[in-house]
């Protein structure tokens, strides 16, 4: 007898998860979604977080290009909250990039991108950043940054609010069959272990480059390339909006300013796991030096952390590799194709096309159901039911600036400086079972991902698991402590400049004056799953090459 | 700009050596680089936590423990600078601090064992007389009171912790707080806000009486965060405590230290009025030396090149938080000599995989000679008038031995009397 049962299982909680189990509560179907770590932990919360006009596929890769084209114009409408309308440029700065720009052109033009070459003396008005390497500059209007993190909780926020559930750090671990007929999963809780049984009419294998390992449990192969991308993090914007290289896409050729950051992107090397993505200094050098040829500043920034993703490229069948491979999506009907019903697949695709991807496989899974409602997430707007997610999500512009008399509560003291954010920002959260560590908080908040990278806030954030989640001291400590690693993981990589000031105030901070240092780290409790330890599929040969 | 001594340096070896040489009846020449982390960080003065670094039993008899590290390690910058600049570094700065109208408690022969505010014991020497009340040595339950409204200070993070690590039993620690007067549940407050508080005896006496009523029984004693005042603290501290009517003790929070704004802005407003000459926030970044000797430095200072022309030189920097060291992505070096201190294939390797063990960064410094100056590669001081002090000293991590004040204390003093004698 299963513990609770549900209409559709949805596996995976990154933006094609959350944007199929809100897709089905829209169509009326009761939905579940089940994440084995924390929502938006995967590939999405780990995207360079660039809103593709098109333009980098438009050559190489049409299909996803049009695709990028029409369902950019789609999030502007419906997600309006979580973009932020940059525009951006695609430069040349060598002979070989000035030969692609034909190519480049006549490939906006097929694929529908607004594109419009303006004079370098121009671009640099409007664009100071740009390198003086620059010799061509094209403006693609419809470029932009699409935060991924609130993309994925606007998704799941909306799906909530008509009935569906959301479990983290819940991975499944087989699945209940009648006959050839999927009913339900199993699943397991990846820190408590607690073991549980959940029925359902139909499961959706949402979970990107992790796809293989859920559709083994069931004896069927979905075949994902897993391919790395390692991304570096700027202390500031650099520049006012995306830049790109006019070339064949190619390694460090991406800036994106988000939010109070800029990002370099990226790599792309094949991987033996999802989970295994070391990041190379060489790899970081070469994104450091690819980026300064587009931009001024790039090499004297505050380079902050970086940190890698893995794309989740399904795999045709074809010769191509890494790059060279398809951004398109596929939907695979495990029934038709391997005879196991109640059972989709959803792989390849990238963020800025979620929509589309849950539309499709959505579709699919609504008409084996016989539920005939038509899809709508393309015109109903994320905070459709008033405008919770404004108030969940603090954006920097709702504090206004600072008024030079009497405004007090503008220039209120706050939970995380770097990142401004208001405590009231993060109490919310604080009351959502699905947030189970520091880590999470800060995926929702930003807490702890500016300059400081957590020093600051983690007490702070810590005292509230205290008082508002009534942890005890040791407990929350470690969830303290497990925040300030996983941060440093990402700042060890870059480090140097005014990094190592920073790490002297931080060991100052947590090491000296609280005196956490190894000694007493080993009366915690044993760390908690986090970033990237959701338990899941990491086999000891995957731990050991961590 | 001509200088007797020059002290290059903003932390406590820095000031350290200017009061020696000044009490020597010296002209040292303060020379400021920027911002402190007596602001960030400081609060006590910790000459050795722990032992060794395996060991999670702290240090009960600080001297007799350096005593036992000088004979083990000779190359440890305490060997180097001698139990005696330790000892005599220690009195003048007791001496410095009353002067300068602190009350300070504590001595080399005997640590506290102080609560911080995430509730772990740490072992301190010199602490501000406002804060010795804590000593986990003594027996009486502990009560941490936070301020509503405040949140750099958890008084049930600091409780539940304590509680498991102090070994009393939970009766031992517990946690209240109160709301302040005129917090309207929406208004937050830092550090400095309620330091400047404190100073008002309306304010200060409603919040003890608030405190009072939530605390029936005699006997026991209350943690409250460091913001008992930011420039009349002790009698902030005397009054709160009669006015609360029971033992009060100060606990650092997180940045801004109001105890290292107390410490650093007295000691420097002090030693200013007795006749330091100092230079604020010029960075030092270059040194010229010929024949054995450092000529002058320079200065950067607004739109233009300083130099300072100083009999002897006392680098008392401290690592890179004021510009000892200067990191590229590959090579560590400093900005006097510009000589390599490190060099590393990849920047991962400064670090250790864990924040919480030693760091290999943090042992970057100039090698030094016995007598603390720069050492060339042939083990020859590289400039025989250039003394160096504090964390910019090679080989040695202060983070984990808990012994940062004491190191300042002991290489600043003996810094100043070397250059003294050069």
């Amino acid at each position: 007898m299963p513990d609770t049962s549900t209409g559709v299982v949805v596996i995976g909680g990154g933006s094609t998860g959350a944007g199929v189990l809100r897709d089905l509560t829209m169509r009326g179907i009761d939905a579940m979604l089940l994440e084995k770590g924390d929502l938006a932990s995967g590939t999405t919360g780990r995207s360079h977080g660039l809103l593709h006009s098109g333009g980098r596929y438009c050559v190489n890769d049409l299909a996803a290009a049009i695709e990028c084209v029409e369902e950019g114009r789609i999030l502007r409408r419906i997600a309006r909250t979580t973009i932020e309308d940059t525009g951006g440029y695609f430069v040349s700065v060598s002979e070989e990039d000035e030969a692609w720009e034909p190519r480049f052109v006549e490939g906006c033009r097929k694929a529908g991108i607004a594109c419009e070459r303006i004079s370098v003396e121009e671009a640099r008005r409007r664009e100071p950043a740009l390198s003086t390497q620059v010799r061509t500059v094209f403006w693609i209007p419809e470029d932009g940054h699409l935060d991924p993190f609130y993309l994925v909780m606007g998704n799941v926020e909306s799906a909530r609010r008509r009935g569906a559930q959301v479990r983290t750090y819940t991975e499944v671990t087989g699945f209940l069959k009648e006959g050839n007929r999927v009913s339900g999963v199993r699943t397991r809780d990846a820190m408590t272990g607690e073991e549980s049984t959940i029925a359902c009419q139909a499961v959706v294998n949402a979970t990107g480059a992790w796809a293989g390992f859920v559709a083994r449990l069931l004896d069927v192969e979905v075949k994902v390339v897993p391919v790395k991308g390692v991304m570096v993090v700027l202390s500031h914007r650099v520049a006012h909006a995306t830049i790109n290289r006019c070339h064949k896409p190619g390694d460090g050729d991406i800036i994106v300013p988000a939010l109070s950051v800029a990002i370099l992107g990226t790599t792309a090397v094949k991987v033996p796991h999802p989970e295994v993505l070391p990041i190379e200094w060489d790899e970081v050098r070469h994104m450091i030096e690819e980026g300064s040829l587009m931009a001024d500043g790039v090499s004297t920034a505050r380079a902050m952390r970086a940190y890698a993703g893995v794309r989740p490229l399904y795999d045709l069948g074809a010769e191509a590799e890494g790059r060279e491979m398809s951004r398109n999506f596929a939907v695979i009907d495990h029934e038709q194709r391997d005879g196991v019903a109640g059972f989709t697949s959803i792989v390849g695709g990238k963020v800025t096309t979620y929509r589309l991807m849950a539309e499709r496989v959505t579709d699919l899974v609504a008409r084996r159901l016989g539920v005939t409602t038509s899809c709508t997430t393309a015109d109903v707007p994320l905070n459709d039911r008033g405008d919770e997610m404004d108030q969940l999500r603090h954006r920097p512009a709702k504090l206004g600036m600072p008024k030079p008399h009497g405004d007090e509560r503008a220039l209120q003291p706050l939970l995380c400086e770097c990142e401004l954010v208001r405590p009231q920002d993060a109490e919310p959260w604080f009351r959502d079972p699905a947030v189970r560590t520091l880590e999470d908080i800060r995926r929702r908040t930003r807490s702890g991902m500016g300059p400081c990278q957590a020093a600051i806030c983690a007490y702070r954030l810590a005292g509230r698991l205290v008082t508002d989640r009534h942890q005890d001291g040791p407990t929350a400590t470690r969830a303290m402590a497990d925040l300030l690693e996983t941060r440093w993981r990402g700042v060890r990589h870059v480090f140097w400049g005014s990094q190592l000031r920073q790490a002297q105030v931080t060991a100052g901070l947590h090491l000296e004056l609280f005196n956490l240092d190894r000694q007493l780290m080993q009366a915690l409790p044993p760390s908690l799953a986090g970033e990237g330890r959701g338990g899941g599929f990491e086999t000891a040969e995957v731990a050991s090459q961590r | 700009m001509k200088a007797d001594i020059a002290v290059v340096g903003s932390g406590l070896a820095a000031l350290i050596a200017t009061r020696t040489l000044q009490q020597a009846g010296r002209s040292p020449l303060l020379i400021w680089p920027g911002l402190t982390s007596l602001y960030f960080t400081y609060a006590t003065v910790d000459v050795l936590g722990y032992a060794d670094p395996t060991t999670a039993e702290p240090v009960e008899q600080p001297e007799a423990a350096i005593g036992q590290l000088i004979a083990d390690h000779p190359d440890h910058p305490y060997a180097l600078a001698g139990l005696d600049a330790l000892r005599d570094g220690t009195a003048l700065l007791i001496d410095w601090l009353r002067a300068a109208g602190f009350t300070w408690q504590g001595s080399l022969a005997r640590n506290l064992l102080l609560p911080t505010a995430i509730g772990t014991p740490k072992p301190s020497c010199l602490v501000p007389a406002s804060m010795a009340a804590g000593d986990l040595r003594r027996d009486e339950p502990i009560v941490f009171c936070g301020f509503a409204g405040y949140q750099d200070f958890v008084p049930e993070l600091a409780a539940s912790n304590l509680s498991r690590w102090w070994g009393r039993g939970d009766q031992a620690v517990r946690a209240i707080r109160v709301p302040l007067p005129g917090f309207d549940g929406t208004r937050l407050f830092t550090s400095i806000d309620l330091a400047r508080s404190f100073e008002d005896d309306a304010f200060r006496r409603e919040v003890a009486g608030r405190i009072r009523q939530q605390i029936p029984a005699d006997g026991v004693r209350i943690g409250v965060p460091a913001v008992l005042g930011l420039t009349h603290d002790m009698d902030v501290h005397s009054g709160f405590m009669a006015e609360v009517g029971h033992p009060v003790f100060e606990i650092p929070t997180l940045p801004p230290s109001v105890l290292g704004l107390r410490l650093f802005d007295r000691l420097r407003k002090h030693i200013q009025e007795s006749g330091v000459e100092i230079i604020w926030a010029a960075p030092a970044h270059a040194a010229e030396v010929s024949g054995g000797r450092c000529d002058r430095i320079f200065l950067k200072s607004a739109g233009r090149e300083q130099p300072i022309d100083a009999r002897a030189y006392v680098l008392a920097l401290e690592d890179t938080v004021d510009g000892a060291l200067r990191a590229g992505v590959h090579t560590v070096s400093d900005p006097f000599f510009h000589r390599s201190l490190a060099s590393h294939a990849v920047p991962t390797e400064r670090t250790d995989e864990s924040l919480f063990n030693p760091q290999p960064f943090a042992s970057i410094g100039y090698p030094v000679t016995d007598r603390l100056q720069p050492r060339d590669d042939e083990g020859g001081p590289l400039a025989g008038n250039v003394f160096v002090a504090g964390g910019a000293i090679a080989g040695y991590d202060p983070v984990g031995s808990k012994s940062r004040g004491g190191l300042a204390i002991a290489t600043g003093y003996r810094a100043a009397k070397e250059a003294m004698a050069a």
